[in-house]
């Protein structure tokens, strides 16, 4: 494509300031999900300008890793916070003087860069820049690269495998755990194995009214011995 | 880059192929559940229904939740087709015509699918309302067992393009179609991007024990972009597997674009159809069969991939 410098200018400013916004924007809403889609969009913006760099692939990486990560980072605070949907308001900074000396100096050494470092000034390269970008990050290690990804990638799927495989008390989807022996009728408690692990959670939800009474019993019982 | 498509042409070709497309998904829906139903076919109602449905859908309202966030959730539609404009542009028609013949397509191409699972997310989250967040968080879960799977399908038919270029690897196919060559990648992607449309079996955020999911406090003209986005989606995946896996514009005797016009369509059948055809299957079954059989068979896909191009 042949873009005049204006227009390019012109892009990179107005994806720029979005870029600045929605990351400043990051601090000040308050609700974990809002807070990790406007650092996505902070990112793609980034992305942008990446693309309008000549950086393609590295552009389209950025963008595409970011999405599947901040899809998960707001998963994850919205399940370990006391907040059970991330609507609800919440404030989202902390440990105000350590935040601000940890800004300013970033700022400062990445500004120090942009500002005294020399940049070659010649025009990005015309030629695939994929494969020279690749070369130019692994070289000849390519290969051990790679099979070090898909080994770590082979790690991350056993973790999962052992996590989530059926294990001795029922499937993970089941819940997985432990039966709780009852007191009253210890030969009688089934192991909650595979075997007949199929109804229970709507026996649970359908029954809920005969459990109470069965546990009232018990205390009744517990009552008169 | 290709300098003969001008933007205009590239956004005005894309706009036609999403609506176009969006339609024609509809249509094809309605005659196969006819189809399958044997009850004879209604060809009016399967024409027209979808045209019917989209103007009841422009003059309704909004539905309103209380304390909502407005802005993403009358951005969510929206966003979900952008990504799928996006995705299709970068789909050749035919040699020449492509909307944006960019050298890294195939990435583009992933991006904007990986990115599409955060408007499904959004617009479920932000109504602010049980059920469509349930659906939200489901599809978090459908989204992170189809991303693998799906990339790792699609990187591998780079492999022997030796290119991330769109058109490049169709050309790669021009002695040996990729369906035959790494025959494992086509129902691979097929069966990652029916979860990534959330389409007939894996339909877990939209589905209908949770009264539309996402979708269910979405209405009027936003459910209509909703529709339209999923429809496209669709489209897109049909379209570059086409392009990927079964030679995309290459054939005899016809042009270019009528053999891609027609392996598009035939995918496109074959995707809707699954509604009809397959019941749902549960999520914990779908996320173990993604992280335990087809990611190894996508690996695998990968390492064959690089056996044939050596």
């Amino acid at each position: 494509m042949t873009s005049s410098p204006l227009a390019i200018d012109i892009a990179f400013w107005i994806f720029g300031i979005a870029s600045v916004v929605t990351g400043w924007l990051v601090f000040r809403v308050d609700s974990m999900v809002r807070a990790s889609f406007l650092l996505l969009a902070s990112f793609v913006n980034v992305g942008i300008i990446l693309l309008l760099l000549r950086a393609e692939y590295l552009s389209l990486i950025l963008i595409m890793m970011m999405s599947g990560e901040m899809a998960i980072m707001a998963i994850f605070m919205v399940m370990f916070m006391m907040n059970p949907a991330g609507l609800n308001p919440m404030n989202m900074v902390h440990q105000h003087r350590a935040s601000i000396a940890a800004g300013v100096a970033a700022f400062a050494v990445l500004g120090g860069v942009g500002v005294f470092s020399h940049f070659p000034s010649r025009p990005a390269a015309s030629t695939d820049v994929t494969m020279a970008l690749g070369k130019e990050l692994l070289g000849g290690s390519m290969l051990v690269f790679e099979s070090a990804g898909v080994a770590l990638l082979a790690t991350m799927i056993a973790a999962i495998a052992l996590a989530s495989d059926r294990g001795r008390y029922g499937a993970a989807d089941d819940g997985s755990t432990e039966p709780v022996p009852d007191p009253a009728h210890p030969a009688a408690t089934p192991p909650a194995g595979s075997a007949n692990s199929e109804p229970e959670p709507s026996e649970h939800e359908g029954h809920a009214g005969m459990d109470n009474m069965g546990g009232m019993d018990g205390m009744e019982q517990g009552a008169t011995t | 880059m290709n300098a003969a498509t001008p933007v205009w042409a590239a956004v005005l070709g894309v706009g036609v192929v999403v609506i176009a497309g969006s339609y024609v998904t509809a249509v094809a829906d309605r005659v196969i559940e006819q189809v399958v139903a044997r009850q004879g076919m209604r060809w009016r109602s399967a024409l027209l229904g979808p045209a019917r449905s989209a103007a009841l859908s422009m003059t309704q309202g909004r539905t309103v939740t209380e304390r909502s966030d407005a802005p993403a959730w009358a951005l969510a539609p929206a966003l979900y087709v952008a990504l799928a404009a996006t995705a299709l542009a970068v789909v050749p028609l035919s040699r020449t015509a492509v909307g944006a013949d960019v050298a890294a397509g195939l990435v583009l191409f992933g991006a904007a699918q990986a990115l599409a699972t955060i408007p499904v997310f959004l617009n479920g989250w932000s109504s602010n309302s049980i059920l469509p967040e349930i659906g939200a968080f489901r599809f978090i879960a459908q989204a992170l067992s189809y991303e693998m799977p799906n990339l790792l399908a699609l990187l591998a038919v780079s492999v022997p393009a030796a290119s991330l270029r769109i058109t490049d690897i169709v050309i790669s196919q021009q002695h040996l179609w990729n369906i035959v060559r790494i025959p494992l990648g086509l129902p691979l992607f097929l069966f990652a991007s029916a979860g990534l449309a959330f389409w007939g079996p894996f339909n877990f955020p939209d589905g209908a024990d949770l009264a539309g999911g996402t979708a269910a406090e979405t209405s009027g003209v936003h459910l209509l972009i909703w529709k339209a986005g999923r429809a496209s989606m669709l489209v897109a995946t049909a379209a570059m597997g086409a392009a990927a896996f079964v030679g995309g514009w290459l054939g005899p005797v016809l042009p270019g674009w009528v053999w891609m016009l027609v392996k598009t369509s035939a995918l496109l059948i074959a995707l809707v159809s699954t509604r009809h055809l397959a019941g749902r299957v549960r999520i914990e079954r779908y996320v173990v069969i993604c992280w335990a059989v087809l990611i190894p068979l996508a690996l695998l896909n990968v390492v064959i991939a690089a056996a044939v191009s050596l």
